[in-house]
């Protein structure tokens, strides 16, 4: 029999329907399993994960671990010592980890949310039955996540110069005196924003895109004979069902947030005056560029607490309780 | 609450791995060899580098291997900028280099002193050559101890190119420019007369604030390893430039493309750029020919020399070569050797840093792109009055707070003398270095 | 089963959708009726584009006239002589057949096992799966500029400096490509997996049979990334590989920035090419994205 849930009962918290009428979400009662069917799950389970496990273990355990340890140790003029936890408290004093902080708080704040509506709005749209051109805008919205690192470098540096830029022409058209978009720290801010949405967005639509091809039809269908309006059929019917791939893209674009390197190398180079420093660009500069792989390696772990945290935060919004 | 649980077992698992992976933790530095001299040396070698200098390079490896038989040099071209990646990643874990090493001279004091094991002294080879080469770009390849490390391939010397048809339009004549400040009032004038600014400089990079630094005779750092950016030299430099911008003279311009824009359309009457640019003007702006000349920098201060020093490479051999004797031998072959230094700058535009090859008449001849100046002869009289500076462990991390500090004067109006002290402050802390008097 | 599902997905959308097959007038009046729509999207193509048709202008001229005021805005005829160039330079042709080679073999295993730990974590309670789901999340939450150093002396001590399999295997298992594949499973009917299960089809068969075909168009999203992820991917296989005929497209691309000159006109072109498959792969999978069609005529 195919997939029917009434849609009445939208969202998550139907206890009952489990495993045997099994609509989606079934996850979530996971107390209400039998125990038989748990000892039955458990070696074709580990057998399904047992590819990745292995290849993480042969290739990522060491790594990890490593740079774990190594953030006890400073390295200063080739000699390395054991220091403890000095290298997490000079986290707290300093004033550039604070200020990178800062920048991607802000993304996180602005960046994300604001790329996030803008991936689930185009995604519904391009998935409208009604909409002309659909795989020509769906490639379109594509392109920028295609674009390689070098050339989204060069267009956008040559998009926001001050003199002669093309963003700086066309705000000009509309009377705007033009911005010095690098070098000035907010609006060098606002062009990092501008820029990481450009070349993100798409990405996250075509997931999302995906995810709604999930949504089984019967509960549209079920709505228009309720007769549902398109913000209800939209609000009470697909976000509820996208959130799993909601959850994804968002912890996925916060790590993206918390880890920014790419853009800000390129575009400003983490300046004016810090002002697009993010965690990832300070880490890279005390690493590779001040060969303190230690302290680097501290950096790293304090964003792993800190994603870890935000990651926990978003499955609990989202209220995943696998 | 999943997440929570997942973790504490993870952190657990980590916790227990950590004890195993401390016993093959820790990068193992191969062991130091001894270069022997002028060793008959066999077998092949592999050398990074990049753009033009690789070229140059392959070139010079197939006559190497012509005229010493038995030897095989394989140049690898592994792009610039994230060829530091590479290089320190393998430094780090102790394998995977090759046996010869491109590293820019302002990069090559901070490998050679965060990884002192890292390299092989180049003394045994070149050291009884001290004299012959530019000596801004020894010191800088050496290490504290005096050796020499990563040895000297391409000189980065400063002149100041002018538009000569705007400096004649203003009627001011670029001989007569002795300092900065009389450069200045040319400035205004030019401004005045054809609304052109003086310079076109990337403020944000702070490389002309480091630049006219060592013009002046010094760097961030005293020869005793304590922070030297409050001197009056100093205060003077960031000064002059903070003077430049509140006249109206700078313009503000970002990394390579934005000066090569800005020159190609002509914005500015002076470009203090380095040798090399003459490579950059001919490529990119050939219809510009005839309107360039070139000058010695103005003097800025009473020691000032006339000259600095603006990018260049040098060439080094990590520890970890499998040939280090044949990579010397190349090594020697490229770079201490007249004919080959002059063929690395007639076909590939890279200036020697070895002083013989300069003699070569070459120098000598008449560019017509500027008015059949000869502008190398300029270039290369300054090449060994190109002052020395020390460089210490912390210049990276230094030269991002003095870059930060030269925005915050030159753009946002801060005073200099001030900005220069937070910033001293700054790197003190960030180091534990003390702040010279 | 399957087969009943599909099926029954096409009796839908043949019949339920009147907007679709309507005539010209409603066509026609369904457009004006979307119009803010259509400007919307437009708008947004444009910004898109704009940036990408800048590469075209500027893979046709000579770098030197990419510094000229005003920029070009319309294509040069140097196309042939960049290409040319580009060739010369960088040995296009065969680093795009490395990179080809590699994003190929790589997304056919890594999505392969991102799929199968997908369904695993997503649908078996299996005991360390809350371990195994942390420790992926983890290694998401590290900056990868951290692990180069150790990973690097893994690879040094196999031997496996400057080959293929280390630009690779280390990869393949694939956190990001994991954890989507869990998102997506997690809402897949489970009645479907029971019913296999009592019809005596064993767990790989079920996976096979029943839960790959409906799970197509996540797994097309998953084949899209996984194989941009290759593709574009820059550090690791410049760290790891040694020789010129070798390199990735990124890499090689990479050696025209030089210390003294870039040769723009030369990058544009290169990554224009190097987009082509791209779209071509994005053309070939999108299609995978139509079971909207009943979603739309929900709003007619």
């Amino acid at each position: 029999m195919p997939p029917t849930r009434s849609p009445q009962r939208p969202a998550a918290e139907s206890q009952t329907d489990v495993a045997v009428q099994a609509p989606a979400r079934t996850h979530t009662a996971s107390g209400q399993q039998p125990r038989t069917l748990a000892r039955r799950q458990q070696r074709p389970g580990l057998l399904f994960v047992l590819p990745a496990i292995v290849l993480f273990g042969l290739f990522f355990a060491y790594p990890l671990i490593a740079s774990l340890w190594q953030s006890f140790f400073a390295t200063r003029g080739g000699t390395t010592t054991f220091v403890g936890v000095d290298q997490y408290a000079r986290l707290f004093s300093d004033p550039l980890i604070a200020k990178s902080l800062g920048t991607a708080a802000i993304l996180l704040v602005i960046q994300v949310p604001l790329m996030m509506c803008l991936a689930v709005g185009l995604a519904y749209l391009l998935n409208q039955s009604w909409l002309k051109f659909r795989t020509g805008f769906r490639v379109l919205y594509f392109l920028p996540a295609v674009t390689t690192l070098v050339a989204y470098s060069v267009v956008f540096r040559v998009m926001l110069a001050t003199d002669g830029g093309a963003v700086n022409q066309i705000i000009g058209l509309l009377g705007v005196a033009p911005i010095d978009w690098l070098n000035n720290e907010t609006w060098a801010r606002v062009a990092l924003i501008a820029s990481i949405t450009w070349r993100w967005t798409g990405y996250n639509m075509v997931i999302i895109l995906a995810g709604l091809q999930a949504i089984p039809e019967e509960l549209y269908e079920a709505a228009r004979i309720d007769g549902a309006g398109r913000w209800a059929i939209f609000s009470k019917i697909v976000l509820p069902q996208l959130r799993p791939v909601l959850l994804f893209t968002g912890v996925t674009s916060t790590i993206g947030a918390l880890q920014l390197f790419d853009e800000n190398f390129i575009l400003t180079g983490g300046g004016p005056n810090n002002a697009t420093l993010t965690p990832v660009l300070y880490l890279y500069e005390v690493g590779f560029r001040q060969f303190d792989f230690g302290y680097a390696s501290a950096i790293a772990w304090l964003l792993v607490i800190l994603t870890a945290v935000i990651s926990l935060i978003q499955f609990r919004l989202t209220r995943e309780k696998p | 609450m999943k997440i929570s649980r997942m973790i504490v077992p993870a952190a657990g698992l980590a916790a227990m791995l950590v004890v195993t992976g401390c016993a093959t933790g820790g990068a193992a530095q191969s062991a130091s060899v001894t270069l022997k001299p002028r060793a008959e040396a066999s077998g092949e070698i592999t050398v990074w580098s990049w753009d033009t200098a690789a070229a140059g390079l392959k070139r010079l490896a197939e006559s190497y291997e012509d005229s010493h038989p038995d030897t095989s040099v394989k140049v690898v071209d592994v792009g610039y900028d994230n060829a530091y990646d590479k290089l320190s990643v393998g430094l780090q874990a102790g394998s995977g280099l090759p046996d010869l090493v491109t590293i820019e001279t302002d990069r090559a004091p901070g490998y050679i002193s965060e990884f002192p094991k890292g390299f092989t002294s180049l003394t045994p080879i070149l050291g009884d050559e001290e004299a012959n080469f530019d000596p801004s770009k020894w010191s800088a390849g050496s290490n504290a101890a005096g050796e020499l490390i990563a040895a000297p391939w391409d000189s980065g010397t400063v002149g100041l190119f002018y538009r000569s048809d705007y400096f004649a339009e203003a009627g001011v004549d670029p001989a007569s420019l002795d300092t900065w400040n009389d450069l200045v009032a040319a400035g205004e004038q030019i401004k005045d007369e054809t609304g052109h600014t003086l310079m076109s400089i990337d403020v944000a990079s702070g490389a002309t604030f480091t630049m006219l630094l060592q013009q002046a005779g010094q760097g961030l750092f005293d020869e005793d390893g304590d922070i030297a950016i409050t001197s009056p030299a100093a205060v003077d430099v960031l000064t002059l430039l903070k003077t430049m911008n509140d006249k109206g003279l700078l313009k503000n311009v970002k990394g390579w493309d934005g000066r090569v824009t800005a020159t190609k359309n002509g914005d500015s009457a002076v470009h203090p750029e380095a040798v090399w640019w003459i490579g950059t003007l001919t490529a990119e702006m050939p219809e510009l020919s005839g309107k360039f000349g070139v000058v010695e920098l103005p003097s800025i201060g009473k020691d000032s020399a006339r000259t600095s020093n603006n990018g260049g490479s040098n060439l080094a051999i990590p520890s970890q070569s499998k040939n280090p004797d044949l990579a010397a031998s190349f090594l020697a072959y490229a770079l201490a050797d007249a004919d080959n230094q002059v063929s690395l700058m007639e076909n590939e535009g890279l200036f020697p840093s070895y002083l013989p090859a300069l003699e070569h008449t070459y120098f000598q001849k008449e560019d017509p792109y500027f008015s059949s100046q000869k502008v190398y002869e300029l270039f290369a009289e300054q090449t060994a009055e190109i002052p020395s500076v020390t460089y210490t462990s912390d210049n990276a991390k230094a030269l991002d707070i003095v870059a930060n500090a030269v925005v915050a004067s030159v753009v946002n109006g801060a005073d200099p003398k001030k900005t220069l002290e937070d910033a001293a402050d700054q790197i003190a802390t960030a180091t534990g270095r003390g702040i010279a008097d | 089963m399957t087969r009943v599902l599909v099926s029954d997905r096409h009796h839908v959308r043949q019949t339920g959708n009147p907007g679709e097959s309507g005539t010209g007038r409603r066509q026609r009046s369904a457009v004006v009726r979307h119009l803010p729509a259509y400007v919307i999207l437009t708008i947004g193509s444009i910004v898109s584009l704009i940036p990408f048709l800048w590469m075209v202008i500027a893979s046709t001229h000579q770098t030197s006239a990419l510094f000229g005021t005003p920029l070009p805005v319309l294509p040069g005829g140097e196309l042939m002589t960049n290409l040319a160039r580009l060739q010369e330079e960088t040995n296009f042709g065969r680093v795009m057949i490395n990179s080809l080679g590699l994003a190929i073999i790589y997304t056919a295993f890594s999505s392969t096992i991102s799929v199968m730990a997908g369904y695993g974590l997503a649908k078996f309670r299996f005991r360390g799966r809350g371990i195994v789901l942390g420790l992926i999340l983890i290694t998401m939450m590290i900056p990868m500029q951290v692990l180069l150093v150790p990973l690097f002396q893994i690879m040094a001590s196999l031997g496996w400096i400057d080959t293929y399999q280390a630009v690779i295997i280390p990869f393949l298992a694939n956190a990001f490509g994991i954890f989507l594949m869990r998102q997506s499973f997690l809402d897949f009917p489970d009645s479907l997996i029971e019913s296999a299960r009592i019809d005596g089809a064993n767990e790989l068969r079920t996976f096979y049979r029943i839960v790959l075909p409906i799970a197509r168009p996540q797994i097309a999203a998953l084949i899209i990334y996984t194989f941009m992820t290759q593709w574009n991917a820059f550090i690791w296989p410049l760290l790891m590989l040694n020789t010129e005929d070798n390199y990735t497209v990124p890499v090689a691309l990479n050696t025209m920035i030089g210390l003294s000159k870039i040769d723009y006109s030369g990058l544009m072109l290169g990554s224009l090419i190097a987009t082509l498959p791209l779209l071509v792969l994005f053309l070939i999978f999108q299609r995978q994205f139509i079971a909207g069609l009943l979603g739309g005529a929900v709003k007619g």
